[in-house]
């Protein structure tokens, strides 16, 4: 069952002279499903995605990569897997082209197979117009996009990305969602790791909490999210018949400046049945959300229970 | 370790360097410099014997091409791996099924290429004298060939430097203060031994008995063996002696040979092999051979192969700088 994973991690250390980085992590990343990584800044997850990408050597821990033991076989892992850090190391002078025909050579593909590689991918990640232009003309979205391409050069079937949506802008960053979506679909074990919490609950399948080198926490997004208590933000044609159904059931609510009702903290079915009776009850409603994320008030929840 | 894999990354060296365009000024100026340099050499250079003039050129602009060479080859390489670990572009190289010997060995040899073709646009000034005929075709092909692999072996010493230091500043003072330390430290370090080296000696018996002071330098002259310098002129084959006959035609079979003045490579050459095998081994000759090879064996051997080792070290150095995963990192040094 191990082996079915693209990574399995347990117990991983590292620590740079007297700063212990990871302590004891446990990571386990799945085929064809998106896992993110979150924590904050310093909870390590920087480090271990080095770990994961062979370039840094864990102090303790077991770790596979797509089935390969990293301490005995990093070559056969390296293979495996594709990794995006979160700063795109720029060759400014090379084109988009020769950038991604380079590692595909470097990745060992003949020039047919890897040339075929670098269309198919400058396709995919709508670079094609910009093949022939110098990398240093490319906006950052653009060279974000080409970074994931190099990433995916070889076909691995294990990703991992460290940030890959910072500083991105709302249409590269659905571009990247179905990107990511689009690569789990086809069998490959994604790993994330982000901040932005609010973004990963519409890419990732599965949430692994990482707090001050260990793991918090592994849960699935949508469990998560049907048992997390969030804020609810109701808004209706008229605002009085909303509020006095709601004094009625003596459900708690704030008005906001911006119009509308917030009210809450209730799961994703308690809202379903409220909304029912809410709308049995005469309010015309026309708009009833969560406010935030759901992963967003998990995730503070939590950090604010260790703390 | 495979050439294909070498190839790969001396070629994105390339790419990644030359299309800059910077490159055409700085050759074009150094074009210029080695130009203005050769023809004034040939200006200031009057000996008696016109055909001494490329003779002396001919050594004194290959000091100078080795000289400046000496001070372009580390800045070729002195960046290449710290400085494209500070742009980020290091790791994904090492991700790849690229292997740390193929990484550093593709980046030193198209920095040594560089370092080539500077050499290159020096040829034809070197070659002038030697078409001139003053000076052996082999003589210069030796030059030009000693000085390739010197300039191999500055490049990679570098490299290794900034595989090794954190900072590209660094590892460049570094470089730097390592080839003058082999320029001139060890001329330095010879000079200032010569006291230690140095004792008095007695002569004679009874009345005729003197005292004299002696430096023996059989156990210090590898000091001066890795000297870029002395291995160039060293290595350089020696010219034929000069034949000089007496004015006086009443007494014609009164020839004797003498070294050529103008040949500064042929002098420094015979200084350092006299350092080698000490003060009473070689005696003034007038013969036409002024001695034989096994009398005063030659001192290059040992420097370039000092060098060559250095140059090797170098490449496994920074080969095992690159190996990932690291598990240990210098001060200051982030992966990626």
């Amino acid at each position: 069952m191990e082996d079915e994973a693209g990574v399995y991690a347990r117990g991983v250390t590292r620590a740079f002279g007297p700063v212990q980085a990871l302590r004891g992590l446990d990571l386990t990343v799945p085929y064809g499903r998106v896992t993110a990584l979150v924590g904050a800044n310093g909870a390590g997850k920087t480090t271990l995605l080095l770990i994961l990408a062979t370039l840094l050597a864990p102090d303790a821990g077991e770790i596979r990569v797509a089935g390969h033991d990293l301490r005995t076989h990093p070559e056969a892992a390296r293979s495996a897997l594709g990794w995006m850090p979160d700063t795109f190391g720029a060759y400014d002078q090379l084109t988009v082209a020769e950038y991604l025909q380079f590692f595909a050579d470097a990745y060992g593909l003949t020039p047919p197979e890897g040339a075929e590689r670098t269309r198919e991918l400058l396709v995919r990640v709508h670079l094609l117009e910009l093949a022939h232009q110098p990398v240093h003309v490319l906006s950052r979205g653009q060279k974000q996009r080409l970074g994931l391409a190099r990433a995916l050069v070889h076909r691995p079937k294990v990703l991992l990305l460290d940030e890959p949506a910072s500083g991105l802008d709302p249409r590269s960053r659905v571009e990247l969602r179905d990107l990511l979506r689009s690569l789990a679909a086809e069998g490959v074990a994604v790993l994330i790791s982000s901040h932005i919490l609010s973004e990963l609950e519409e890419i990732a399948d599965r949430v692994v909490l990482v707090e001050r080198g260990a793991t918090a926490g592994e849960h699935e997004i949508a469990t998560l999210m049907a048992e997390a208590r969030g804020l609810w933000r109701v808004r209706a044609l008229e605002e009085e018949p909303l509020a006095s159904a709601l004094d009625v059931r003596q459900m708690p609510y704030r008005r906001q400046e911006t119009g509308g009702l917030d009210i809450g903290p209730l799961t994703e079915r308690e809202a379903a049945v409220l909304l029912g009776e809410l709308v049995g009850a005469g309010a015309r409603i026309f708009s009833y959300a969560p406010v935030g994320g759901a992963l967003e008030s998990v995730y503070l929840a939590m950090t604010e229970d260790r703390t | 370790m495979t050439v294909r894999g070498m190839l790969l990354v001396a070629r994105l060296e390339f790419r990644t360097r030359l299309r800059t365009g910077r490159w055409k000024v700085l050759f074009g100026v150094w074009f210029l410099v080695v130009l203005v340099v050769s023809l004034l050499l040939r200006g200031a250079v009057t000996t008696e014997d016109p055909s001494e003039d490329g003779v002396e050129m001919f050594g004194t602009l290959l000091f100078f091409v080795l000289l400046l060479m000496m001070l372009i080859s580390p800045a070729l390489t002195a960046q290449t791996i710290n400085g494209d670990r500070e742009r980020g572009t290091l790791a994904p190289l090492q991700t790849t099924r690229l292997t740390p010997l193929e990484i550093a060995s593709g980046k030193l040899l198209a920095a040594w290429a560089v370092g080539l073709a500077v050499l290159g646009l020096t040829l034809p000034f070197v070659a002038w004298p030697v078409l001139e005929g003053d000076v052996d075709p082999l003589r210069g092909v030796v030059c030009v060939a000693v000085t390739a692999l010197l300039i191999g072996s500055a490049c990679a010493v570098s490299q290794a430097l900034s595989a090794l230091v954190a900072r590209s500043v660094t590892s460049a003072l570094l470089s730097y203060l390592t080839v003058f330390a082999l320029m001139f430290g060890t001329l330095l370090l010879f000079v200032l031994t010569m006291p230690l080296v140095t004792a008095e000696r007695h002569y004679g018996t009874g009345e005729d008995a003197y005292t004299q002071e002696v430096t023996d330098t059989r156990r210090t002259w590898w000091l001066l063996a890795p000297s870029p310098f002395v291995i160039l002129a060293d290595a350089a084959p020696a010219l034929p002696r000069r034949q000089v006959c007496s004015v006086d035609d009443s007494r014609p079979d009164d020839c004797y040979y003498e070294n050529d003045d103008a040949d500064v490579l042929g002098w420094i050459g015979r200084e350092v092999r006299q350092a080698r095998v000490g003060p009473q081994n070689v005696r003034e000759s007038y013969e036409e051979h002024e001695w034989r090879e096994e009398s005063a064996p030659a001192v290059w051997p040992y420097g370039l192969g000092a060098h060559l080792l250095l140059a090797g070290g170098s490449l496994a150095v920074t080969a095992r700088r690159l190996r990932v995963p690291a598990a240990r990192l210098p001060r200051g040094v982030r992966v990626a």
